[in-house]
């Protein structure tokens, strides 16, 4: 292929276009290089009006062919700078690769930043479902003030982490500063890459996604939050890629710590990276399916121990955990359903209740499970960027869903949930949220409530 | 138990396992670099082609008209426009747009065909992370897709979870370049 430049002369317009280059957003960021090139080309032009004009002593006028020469010239250079580095020759050593497979993260290098945050009202029932006092009271909660920074290396290695206040404020004991996550990723070809650091768990859909813009709810789901704890994050490296229509990850993770494991579900044994005991570790792998552009079938699965070195008279408790999770999604046109299963089992669950001093209730769950559907349509679609998105979310899940002999279940445990409201987003970047939920459990002690959440992505 | 130590070791053995064969599947290729330059995505779009880039300056009214039906801020005063002749015979319009995805860019090029219609989408770089870089298939379904009201996300266009502002900004660069295309096929010819 040969591309030939062909030559326009209107040197008063792309004068005036130049002049205003420096207002460009994208450009207005860029390096020092980039603003001498700027000023290079305004020396030019001012240059070339002058010669337009009638000339000075110094240099002789050119003719128009020198002219339009040299504002074929300008408006290359003005090409190359709104392109960056695209405009650049490459070095194509792409082994094998055709160029439609050189899709690629690609920043020269340095800082990016972004984030993201959300603001909670909650307004709990002041009675439970059998008429007794909750005991709740209103809460408005800046749940989370979020900022990404990455760093690019070259090319191939990508730093990129999510750095988090919960609660506003990390005094009292009200909230906390956490990394949620922080890795760098070897990127090698798209269908394999490495990545280590502290890395999200990649089970179902919101850990991984959590951003207020992205899921529907003035909350996360239930089962995302008790089954899948949300936001997961440990330790650990992997590989992940994608080829045709399937992406996967594979982790090698530090386990949880099954002390930390209650009646209401496995969130308290949850590491977050800091200084976790590494005894005993973990294996999780994702397959996502794409079979159709908006529609996604996906599962995933946890293998490891959670003992952490625990032990009781008998030894060593080794605690194998091993957790399943299967999802769907569909989206076409305003519509968005998404389903997901998700099923955790547990050994030595006995050993640990006595190690731990648990009554006959507050059995760690020998089986938790749980499962939602939701659907959700966007009324505005296709019409802008606005969107009202009225939904519904159909939860239930039971943190005791087996345990133990000598051990029983709490009924307050199995629980279902509706949720319905409405999302309204201005713009793509921001949202408020509005629904009301549902709450049932086997002891007649679920609490309804409504709550509304703004949230924001940048 | 028998079974925790099963998946302890398990566990271990497979951390070594995934160690090596990372090593091994990208070790020896660390050295090289993957781009696309516009002269690549020209050379795929429009294989043993003649390519002519033209450099053309909008009228005021043209802006206007160009930002009316792409329903968008007005474009650049300066368009750089590719035209592909292939074997003597016009193959179709390459543009590329650069523009902001979150907080940092994306540049794409978008090939235009002789009916007026999208031919494709390629993605030229792309500085946000990975993740919010749709998979290929998504930019397929702009193909032969006219400047419309259903040239839009949520309506022809199915949004992507977790890379919609991905999907809104590339959707957005598709209805300008068409806009512009059709601009400038509005153009009387000079006498």
């Amino acid at each position: 292929m040969k591309i030939r430049p062909t030559i326009g002369l209107c040197g008063l317009i792309l004068t005036l276009v130049l002049g205003s280059l420096p207002t460009s957003p994208l450009w207005a960021a860029e390096d020092p290089a980039t603003a001498a090139r700027l000023t290079e080309l305004e020396r030019q032009i001012a240059e070339l009006r002058a010669q337009l004009a009638g000339g000075s002593d110094a240099a002789p006028t050119p003719d128009a062919a020198e002219i339009a020469r040299r504002l074929d010239l300008l408006a290359a250079e003005l090409e190359r700078l709104k392109l960056g580095e695209v405009a650049v020759e490459a070095n194509t050593s792409l082994y094998g690769y055709g160029p439609a497979a050189s899709k690629v993260y690609r920043k020269a290098q340095g800082f990016s930043i972004g984030g993201y945050g959300e603001m909670l009202y909650e307004s709990p029932n002041a009675r439970r479902d059998n008429g007794s006092a909750s005991g709740r009271r209103a809460e408005i909660d800046f749940l989370r003030a979020v900022v990404y920074f990455g760093y690019k290396w070259n090319d191939r290695i990508v730093f990129n982490s999510e750095n988090e206040i919960e609660h506003a404020t990390t005094g009292g004991g009200t909230g906390e500063a956490s990394v949620e996550f922080a890795h760098v990723d070897y990127l090698a070809r798209p269908e394999v890459n490495v990545r280590a650091g502290l890395l999200l768990v990649p089970m179902g859909f919101v850990n991984e996604l959590h951003e207020p813009t992205v899921y529907l709810g003035a909350k996360r789901p239930d089962v995302e939050r008790v089954i899948l704890p949300a936001t997961w994050r440990e330790n650990g490296f992997g590989l992940f890629g994608e080829a045709g229509p399937v992406s996967y990850k594979v982790y090698v993770l530090n386990g949880f710590r099954g002390e930390g494991f209650t009646a209401g579900g496995l969130r308290g044994g949850r590491q977050k990276g800091g200084r976790a005991l590494a005894e005993d570790w973990a294996v999780v792998a994702r397959l996502d399916y794409v079979p159709w552009t908006g529609v996604t079938l996906g599962a995933s699965g946890y293998v490891g121990d959670a003992g952490q070195g625990t032990t009781d008279s008998a030894g060593a408790i080794g605690a194998g955990l091993t957790i399943f999770e299967g999802h769907a999604e569909w989206r076409w046109r305003g519509l968005e359903v998404r389903a997901l299963v998700t099923r955790a089992e547990l050994d030595d669950v006995a050993r640990l209740n006595r190690k731990l001093g648990l009554g006959p209730t507050a059995s760690i769950g020998e089986t938790l499970s749980g499962s939602y559907v939701q659907l959700g349509y966007d009324v505005l679609a296709g019409r802008g960027a606005a969107q009202l998105i009225p939904f519904v979310r159909a939860e239930r899940y039971d943190t005791q869903d087996a345990v133990p002999a000598g051990f029983a279940r709490n009924p307050a445990n199995d629980v279902e949930s509706l949720t319905f409201g409405l999302a309204w987003k201005p713009f793509e970047q921001f949202v408020v949220k509005a629904d009301f939920q549902d709450y049932d459990n086997g002891a007649g002690t679920g609490v309804d409530q409504f709550n509304v959440a703004i949230g924001y992505v940048f | 138990m028998s079974r925790s130590a099963t998946f302890s070791d398990l566990a271990r053995r497979f951390a070594g396992g995934v160690g090596l064969t990372a090593f091994l599947a990208v070790g020896p290729a660390a050295s090289a670099r993957v781009l696309l330059t516009q002269e690549e995505a020209l050379a795929s779009a429009f294989p043993s082609c003649t390519v002519e880039r033209t450099t053309i300056y909008l009228t005021p009214a043209e802006s206007a008209r160009a930002a009316e039906l792409a329903e968008d801020e007005p474009p650049s005063g300066v368009v750089f426009v590719y035209r592909a002749t292939c074997g003597g015979v016009f193959g179709g319009t390459a543009y590329f747009d650069h523009h902001r995805v979150r907080t940092l860019a994306e540049t794409v090029m978008v090939v235009v065909t002789p009916d007026g219609k999208v031919g494709r989408v390629e993605v030229l770089a792309f500085d946000e992370p990975v993740e919010y870089l749709p998979r290929d298939a998504w930019y397929d379904q702009f193909e032969g897709r006219p400047l419309d009201d259903e040239l839009r996300l949520k309506a022809a266009i199915r949004p992507v979870t977790g890379a919609t502002l991905t999907a809104r900004a590339t959707t957005a660069a598709v209805r300008r370049v068409l806009a512009l295309h059709r601009v400038l096929g509005e153009r009387k010819p000079a006498p």
